[in-house]
């Protein structure tokens, strides 16, 4: 135990010197904080100039153009330098061959947006037709004005020949809410901003991306550990002095350090962040207990793994090939996690949460959402981890005694199997 | 202590694949000698030797080191340098000499005396701060060295100590091995350079495609090979020496002749040569064990063909 201690003290303090890692441990705060930033400050900003857009319209109820050019003037009046040009493109002969007509001209070019009205639009079943031709993504938000400019004439037309008061509809629509939070009893009551109830929706990301950094943002420096270890032939002048498990407990002790280390400076930061926000963010101590049982077994799970790829590869460059497949698990909670937060207790989130490297993340996840996961799965999922954790130390350290001795060519997966069958 | 074995090996056999690498091969070495293991390359050496230190495990047969089947607990009493050999570079000599001193179950106090004094000792004084990356390649295999003995173990393994070190160092090297040995250690080293076990070695063991071919005191390996050749020097006309019946053989060797006899009776030559002529030198050659070597293991082929062995 002693020797595991001192590799691990080895461990930590020249990981903790390396750029990597003060780089690491700075940047993602920083890239974070500037993605915020960033995202206030343009959606803050005023839309710049854009060429007008050229609509067309048939209007087949023939009752709705005026209304809509209205609206279009409007709008022109107060965008100046952001035009919608309309023009109604008269039926001719019949519908469908002014409809075909219509689409020509999208395609060439005369149009950027034509709209067909249907005849029945406003009592009837009918639809808007809005149709474009290979639309460009900066126009995308314009087609979005447009569509409700047709929209709200039709609705308005409605109002009318139901005889409803628009602005009856609108002050019985009007319901003040105001949302406060309350804190102990003597406290102040606090109304709660749109950026508390984001950030309460953030706290379960938050921790969970904290799992996930813990336990494969130290991979990197496992595995730069290892084949420098392999490379400088220092493997077996450590091994003249402890044994290839000894070697490797102490590896991914010393880099738990560094992980911890990580996510303790993170959180702080994030914490005062939020403070200073007056984002009042509350965390169970319960899910503090849970989180960290996770962190511990998720984070020796994927680092035993990671020594096994390490101790069979000679370069940083072959690892990133086995590395593949192990990150790949990894993505599905990082995409999902929006849905997962959502339903913390549907199929996907309970089938995740028995899938071994990724059970860390998805339960932290589910678990400070917040409601109801059951006792019997976490349990359950804490041993199925445990389980986990032992089997692939069993061959982790089987393919790390046999491996870090090879130099030259990387050995096949039928190689490795039979290292494992090997006392 | 004298009379314990600090290795024992007990009919161990290792193949990796379908190379028997070790086969049955059974040692002791006695503690307080220096023990030579020689042999072509690929002949076993290293994968015996990483054997003893359970870095890779036998197929069958039996391992003591120091009187303890179980290797691991006996490490902080052994001094391992394997012939794959390197250090920290980024680390300094202090720091890289701390660390495995530390692993090697060296208390830090005693640590803070026995760095200087070996760096002393190896004459790497004045690169105690140094980065490992700034030494050169000579002065970076001395610390390597000072390494393998910081805990100053009973027993010190060498797998090929000297390549890669100058004259001078080698020297340096053999002088503190013999230092050792007198101080009770055992040292046991590895190597293909015959000279270098000549001048350390009590006790020889040669092995070639794994199996033993030569084990006792370096002593009785000389005495057993018969003297064939003699080296004469004589006043006058030397030709006679060539009618001898019991000559097979003169080489001519400046002033000296080099003579080859049919069986190894040289009393019997020495009366022949007194009589006919003044013998200014007679000197009866001890075979080198270079040629002990050769004619051992040179029949079978020494040429490298089973060289991998050494890396897998």
């Amino acid at each position: 135990m002693q020797r595991i201690l001192k590799v691990a003290k080895r461990e930590y303090i020249e990981t903790a010197k390396t750029k990597t890692f003060i780089i690491g441990i700075l940047m993602t705060p920083i890239i974070i904080g500037a993605i915020i930033f960033f995202t206030k400050a343009v959606s803050g900003g005023k839309a710049g100039p854009r060429p007008p857009i050229n609509v067309a319209v048939t209007d087949l109820s023939k009752t709705l153009v005026e209304d809509i050019k209205t609206s279009f003037d409007d709008y022109n009046k107060r965008n100046p330098d952001r035009q919608f040009l309309l023009r109604s493109l008269e039926v001719q002969h019949d519908a469908n061959s002014t409809e075909a007509q219509g689409k020509d001209k999208l395609r060439n070019g005369q149009f950027d947006v034509y709209v067909v009205l249907e005849e029945d639009i406003i009592e009837g079943p009918g639809k808007i037709r809005f149709y474009t031709y290979k639309p460009k993504p900066a126009n995308v938000d314009a087609f979005w004005t447009i569509e409700n400019f047709f929209r709200k004439a039709v609705e308005n037309r409605r109002y009318e020949i139901e005889k409803i008061d628009q602005k009856l509809l609108a002050r019985l629509r009007n319901v003040p809410l105001e949302r406060l939070e309350i804190g102990a009893a003597g406290d102040k009551e606090k109304v709660q901003s749109q950026g508390q109830r984001i950030a309460g929706m953030m706290v379960p990301f938050f921790f969970m991306y904290l799992i996930f950094m813990g336990m494969v943002g130290t991979g990197q420096h496992m595995l730069s550990s290892i084949i420098e270890e392999k490379n400088s032939r220092i493997i077996e002048v450590l091994l003249s002095a402890v044994s290839p498990f000894q070697l490797m407990a102490g590896k991914i002790l010393g880099l738990a350090g560094i992980g911890l280390t990580v996510m303790a400076l993170w959180s702080a930061a994030a914490f005062a962040a939020a403070r200073w926000q007056g984002l009042n963010v509350d965390v169970g101590s319960d899910l503090i207990v849970y989180f960290i049982i996770y962190y511990i077994l998720g984070y020796i799970l994927v680092s035993a793994i990671l020594t096994g790829i390490g101790s069979v590869c000679n370069t940083i460059k072959e690892t990133q090939s086995l590395m593949m497949p192990v990150m790949l698990i990894f993505i599905i909670p990082l995409m999902g996690w929006f849905k997962l937060v959502q339903s913390p207790n549907g199929t996907l989130a309970r089938v995740l949460s028995f899938v071994p490297p990724v059970t860390p993340m998805v339960m932290v996840l589910r678990l400070s959402a917040g409601s109801g996961v059951w006792f019997v799965e976490i349990a359950v999922s804490i041993l199925v981890l445990a389980v986990a954790v032992l089997i692939v130390i069993w061959a982790a350290a089987k393919i790390f005694r046999t491996g870090i001795l090879m130099y030259g060519k990387k050995p096949g997966i039928f190689e490795i199997l039979r290292w494992l069958r090997q006392s | 202590m004298s009379n314990m074995n600090a290795v024992l090996l007990d009919n161990v056999c290792k193949s990796f694949g379908r190379l028997q690498a070790v086969d049955n091969l059974s040692v002791r070495v006695p503690a307080g000698s220096v023990y030579g293991f020689l042999g072509p390359n690929g002949a076993g050496k290293t994968t015996t030797i990483r054997m003893m230190m359970n870095i890779i495990r036998p197929d069958s047969g039996r391992i003591e080191i120091l009187g303890d089947g179980k290797i691991e607990q006996v490490k902080a009493r052994i001094g391992y340098m394997p012939e794959e050999r390197g250090l920290y570079r980024k680390m300094t000599a202090r720091k890289v000499l701390k660390y495995f001193g530390a692993i090697k179950g060296v208390s830090d106090r005693e640590l803070v005396e026995r760095v200087p004094r070996w760096l002393e000792r190896v004459e790497l004084a004045d690169w105690v701060d140094k980065k490992v990356e700034e030494l050169s390649r000579g002065m970076h295999q001395k610390l390597q060295f000072v390494v393998t003995v910081i805990n100053e173990p009973e027993l010190v393994i060498l797998d090929e100590p000297f390549s890669g070190l100058d004259p001078l160092n080698q020297d340096l090297l053999k002088n503190i091995i013999i230092q050792m040995r007198n101080e009770g250690k055992t040292i046991i080293f590895s190597t293909h350079v015959m000279h270098e076990a000549e001048k350390l070695c009590d006790y020889i063991l040669l092995i070639n495609k794994g199996k033993l071919i030569l084990d006792d005191t370096l002593k009785n390996v000389r005495s057993r090979q018969s003297a064939h050749t003699v080296s004469i020097e004589l006043e006058g006309d030397a030709a006679f020496v060539e009618s001898l019946p019991m000559v097979t053989a003169v080489k001519s060797e400046g002033n000296r002749l080099d003579v080859t006899l049919a069986d190894d009776d040289t009393q019997q030559f020495l009366q022949a040569l007194m009589q006919q002529a003044r013998v200014k030198a007679f000197e009866v050659k001890v075979p080198s064990l270079h040629e002990i070597f050769v004619s051992l293991v040179a029949p079978s082929g020494v040429q490298g063909s089973a060289s991998d062995a050494e890396d897998s």
